[in-house]
This record gives structure tokens, sequence and C-alpha cells, in this order.
């Protein structure tokens, strides 16, 4: 090897080694990305929750009947008609938030905290609550009820 | 006076000169034809308003309540003696408006849902009370409220009598201190009004079953509610608060002091939105107006407000963890669900303080110093649980790093190996 040759030589092996070591540290960081990631969560929460898989049958809710379930972090009540259809609402009061009930004996949606009612298709129609409940859209897969936003 | 003069002798100039043409053409309401051509807003307003009027859609004409014949042009078509009436004044515009509306069985054929008792309501008024007994045409009859010529149903926002244009239309009379002055009565409803939650509800929020001034006073039969009957009135939406009142002691002091229910602590006019200071001895509390530390409702008061504080201050503990545990990805949505339950707790908490019973202010709230209490520690397991799988992934990724490091020193010591070694060749 001649001596002119070598920081030919030199100069592509510093190249190699640089690109090696830049592709390490592209790597370490890849790597430690999710890891920091998670040690420091994102300061909003995940997004809401869109449809959810109610934890009993279509049979076991019967006519004339509501039966509260969590839709994500929110409470919701599905009701069935007298006449058999399934409804499912937001549980939230619009008027201050209580948590509504089914009552069988009025056929009605009921917030005990000031004595709103709403009807069969959520619509406020008595008491303090100033609009109707929020609607989701129910879905019987089978065996299952599947509540979801509406479209 | 003047313009009357101007009109006699417009019509009549019409009458001569151009009602021929106008029959001629086959128009069939002369009452129309000739008030339209009329440059004068009080004779010609009305034809334009009324192309609006309910009244005209379901069919009515101009002689319908002013009487005449539509068929003639000209004065002669406004001869008494066919009924005329020209302009009704006072109890006149009662007894033409009552002629089709206190009637049902008319009625019925136009709109079979609607009440007829307006007159009858009307006379039990203040309006009413003070025609018949002075025949004062000040007072307001139906077409001081229900726009003249331009009637409307109460459900279309043009309508005078549309729920958030109620206020405006009331103060047309009850702003105006010149015109209140005669009464004795006073002129700021309407200000205070719109500075109270219920117009805020309505006009900000949008809903439009928000109390507005009929719905406490009546409105064909509008009077100062009684003071014994106040509560009635605001139990109509706050029916818990008032049954609550209705069996405390204070429905019983009020009563005997002459105060009305609600409005000695909420007010009327300027009801502002009820917040928890109201309650207690501190600053903008109004039980301290009869009230102080030295007597037992003091006291009483002082314990419903340390109750509903302490709720508060669990749901707002409660809840900064729960969100501070979900936002780290931890499960904790049925606690948030739960925790739903503790705020209808409080809700219902401040409305058993219309009791002014601790007892039941604590009973109401209760449940939701359990349900907070668990929600709490739901997100304090949650968030000590998220501390043991960060603690537990930082020692891992420090083995592995420092097994890396060992690693590539191993490799380099390797590497140097055979220079150092002189036993390998």
């Amino acid at each position: 090897m001649s001596r002119q040759d070598q920081p030919t030589t030199k100069s592509r092996r510093g190249f190699v080694n640089w690109l090696l070591g830049t592709s390490a540290g592209a790597f370490a960081v890849s790597a430690l990305y999710p890891v920091v990631r998670f040690v420091v969560p994102p300061l909003e929460a995940e997004s809401a929750t869109s449809s959810v898989t109610l934890p009993f049958t279509p049979a076991e809710i019967g006519p004339n009947e509501g039966k509260p379930f969590r839709f994500g972090n929110r409470p919701g009540l599905l009701v069935r008609t007298s006449s058999g259809d399934l409804r499912a609402f937001s549980a939230e009061c619009t008027h201050l938030s209580c948590t509504v009930q089914y009552r069988t004996d009025e056929s009605r949606i009921w917030c005990a905290c000031h004595n709103g009612f709403f009807d069969l298709n959520g619509t406020n129609v008595q008491g303090p609550p100033p609009r109707p409940l929020d609607a989701y859209d129910v879905n019987v897969r089978g065996d299952q009820i599947v509540v979801s936003v509406k479209a | 006076m003047n313009w009357n003069v101007t009109a006699a002798i417009v019509i009549v100039a019409l009458v001569v000169g151009g009602s021929q043409d106008l029959l001629a053409q086959g128009s069939s309401d002369m009452c129309i034809e000739c008030h339209r051509a009329l440059d004068s807003e009080p004779l010609a307003g009305p034809v334009e308003h009324f192309e609006a009027d309910i009244h005209a859609a379901a069919g009515f004409g101009c002689v319908d309540c002013h009487g005449g014949d539509a068929s003639i042009a000209g004065p002669g078509g406004m001869d008494p003696a066919l009924g005329f009436l020209g302009a009704p004044r006072g109890e006149e515009v009662i007894v033409v408006c009552g002629r089709c509306h206190s009637d049902g069985e008319f009625m019925r054929q136009f709109n079979p849902s609607l009440r007829v008792d307006q007159v009858a309501e009307y006379w039990t008024s203040r309006h009413g009370q003070r025609l018949a007994a002075t025949g004062d045409t000040a007072v307001a009859t139906c077409s001081d409220c229900h726009a003249p010529h331009g009637i409307r149903p109460a459900s279309d926002p043009s309508s005078s009598v549309y729920p958030p244009t109620v206020a405006s239309t009331c103060g047309r009379c009850h702003d105006d201190a010149a015109r209140m002055g005669a009464f004795d009565i006073p002129v700021d409803q309407h200000e205070k009004y719109e500075r109270s939650v219920h117009r805020e509800a309505m006009v900000d929020g949008g809903d439009i079953s928000a109390p507005t001034c009929n719905d406490c006073h009546g409105n064909h039969g509008a009077a100062p509610p009684g003071l014994s009957w106040v509560g009635n009135v605001c139990g109509q939406c706050h029916a818990v608060m008032a049954d609550h009142f209705d069996e405390s002691r204070h429905a019983q002091t009020f009563a005997a002091l002459g105060m009305p229910g609600c409005a000695t602590c909420h007010g009327n006019h300027e009801i502002l939105e009820a917040g928890d200071s109201l309650l207690g001895l501190g600053e903008g509390a109004i039980c301290t107006t009869c009230h102080s530390d030295s007597d037992m409702g003091g006291a009483a008061a002082m314990a419903m407000r340390a109750g509903i504080d302490s709720l508060i201050s669990e749901i707002d503990a409660a809840t900064t963890v729960l969100h501070e545990a979900e936002q780290a990805g931890m499960e904790v949505s049925a606690a948030q669900a739960d925790l739903t339950d503790a705020n209808s707790a409080l809700i219902m908490g401040r409305a058993a303080v219309h009791s002014f019973s601790p007892d039941a202010v604590a009973e109401a709230l209760e449940p939701g110093y359990e349900i907070a209490t668990a929600s709490l520690e739901t997100g304090e397991s949650a968030l000590q649980d998220l501390r043991v799988r960060r603690l537990g992934l930082i020692a891992s990724v420090a083995i592995i790093l420092m097994f890396i490091l060992a690693l590539v020193l191993k490799i380099r010591q390797i590497e140097s190996g055979p220079a150092d070694s002189p036993g390998r060749a």
C-alpha cells in the first residue's frame, strides 16, 4: 500500500463509521421515544368512546323497562318501550347533569333532582330540563346490544 | 285630526274618481283597495301589515273586526248603520275579539286546541279590572300586546308574543315612567329581568320554555302573584324546591310575617343564579338578612353550607385524580361514570336546602360522599399502579442500556485483544 492511499482509506472508514454511528443513534432515539412518551403522557385524554357493547342481552330487558349502562365514562340509559323498541340515551339530565332513570309507573324518563321528565324520544316534557336527552343509536346483533354515537 | 280630514278628502276623491274603476276590476274588498292607495301610514299601513296576519291567512277581512260593507267603495261602506265601528277602543276591542275567540264551537273550525277563555281571564287581570271599573282606555287590551293587523301565533318568532319578545312587548308600556306614573307602578321590572337567570336561559341559552313576564303573572289574566301563592308559581318549574319549602318551618314563618315564599331570598324580576354563596353566613349569604352565628338558624345555615362545600371538594379531588389517571392512559372510566352520581347527590342536597333542615341536607349528600371517596381511592390506586409501571419500565430500560454498554465494551476488548495478548498468534 502506498503512502498516497492512506488518507483516502482513512476518510472512507471515517465516513462508514459516521454512518453507522448516526444510524445507531437514530435507532436508539426511535426505541427510547415511546418509552419517554409512556413515562410523560400527553395532556389530552384518549378520544371519547363512540360505541359500546352492553353487558346484557336483549332478552334481559323487557317491555316498559329501563336499564342503566356505562357509555365510556358517562352514564347511559337503555329503554325498551311497551311496543318492544330499544332506545338508548345519555343518562345525564340536560338541566344540571344528574343521572336520570326510567319510571315504569309513568313510562317516562325521570330526573329525581328537580322532578324533570323526558318522553321516550328523550324530549324534555316537564320540569326544568331545557333540551332533550342526547340519543344514541341502538343495534342488536344476535345476543349483543351495541350502542353507538349517532352518525 | 288633520290626517283624518285629509284621509276623508282622499277617500271621497277615490270614491268619485276611481272606485268605479276598482269595482270594474272585480275587486271583492274595497277596504283594502282604497286604503292601499292612501298616502298615509295610519290608513295604508294596516293593509300591508294584515297580509301577514294569521286572520288574513284564515280568510278573514277588515269588516270582520271593523264592521261595515267591503263591497261598497267609499264612505258608504263605512256607515255605522252597516255596523261600522272604525278603530275599536277599550272595551270594544275585547268585545270584537271575544266575538270569535270566546266561541268554542266557532274557534274549533280553525284551531281545535286553542283556548277560548281569554276574555274571561282578561276581566280578572289588572288591565281588565281597571277597564271595567273606570272605562280607562289607557289600559292594555288585546291589540296592545297582539300587534293589531299583524297578529301571529306565539310560536312565530316574528310575533309580538313570541316568548323572547314578550318582555319587550310588556315593556312598551311598563318601561314608560310617564305612562306608569299615573298608576304608581315601578318601571324597572324589564331592566331587572334582563339581568336575571331566566332571561339568560331564554335569550342566551335559547330555551324558549324559560319563564318571561306571562309565565309568572299570567298572560290574559296578568296580575302580580299574591304573597301566598308565589311558591305555587315558582313551583311550576322548581317543583322539588317548592315541596321542600312547603314542608319547612320557613313556610309558616314567612306567611306569618307577610313575606313571599321564594321571592324573599331569590327576589322576583332580577332572579340571579342561586350559587352556594347565598347559603350560610359569609359574604353574599342571604341567610344573614335574618340570622347570625348566635342563633340556631345561623348554625343550621353554616352546617348545610359546610356539608355542601365538603362534598364539592371531595368531588373535585376525585375528579382531578381520575382525570390525571385517564390522561396517563389508565382505565378509570367506571369510576368517572360513578362520580356523576355523586354530582346527583350534590344537586339533591342543594335542593334539600329549601327544607332548611341540616339533617335532610346531610341525608341527601351522604351517597355523594361514599361515591366520591370510592372514586378517589380508585383514582389513587390507578396512579399508584401507574407509578409502579413507570418505575418498572425505567428499571428494565436501564438494565438493557447497561447490558448494551457492557456488550460494546466487551466487543472493544475482544477487538483490541490480539495486540495485548502475546499468547495468540
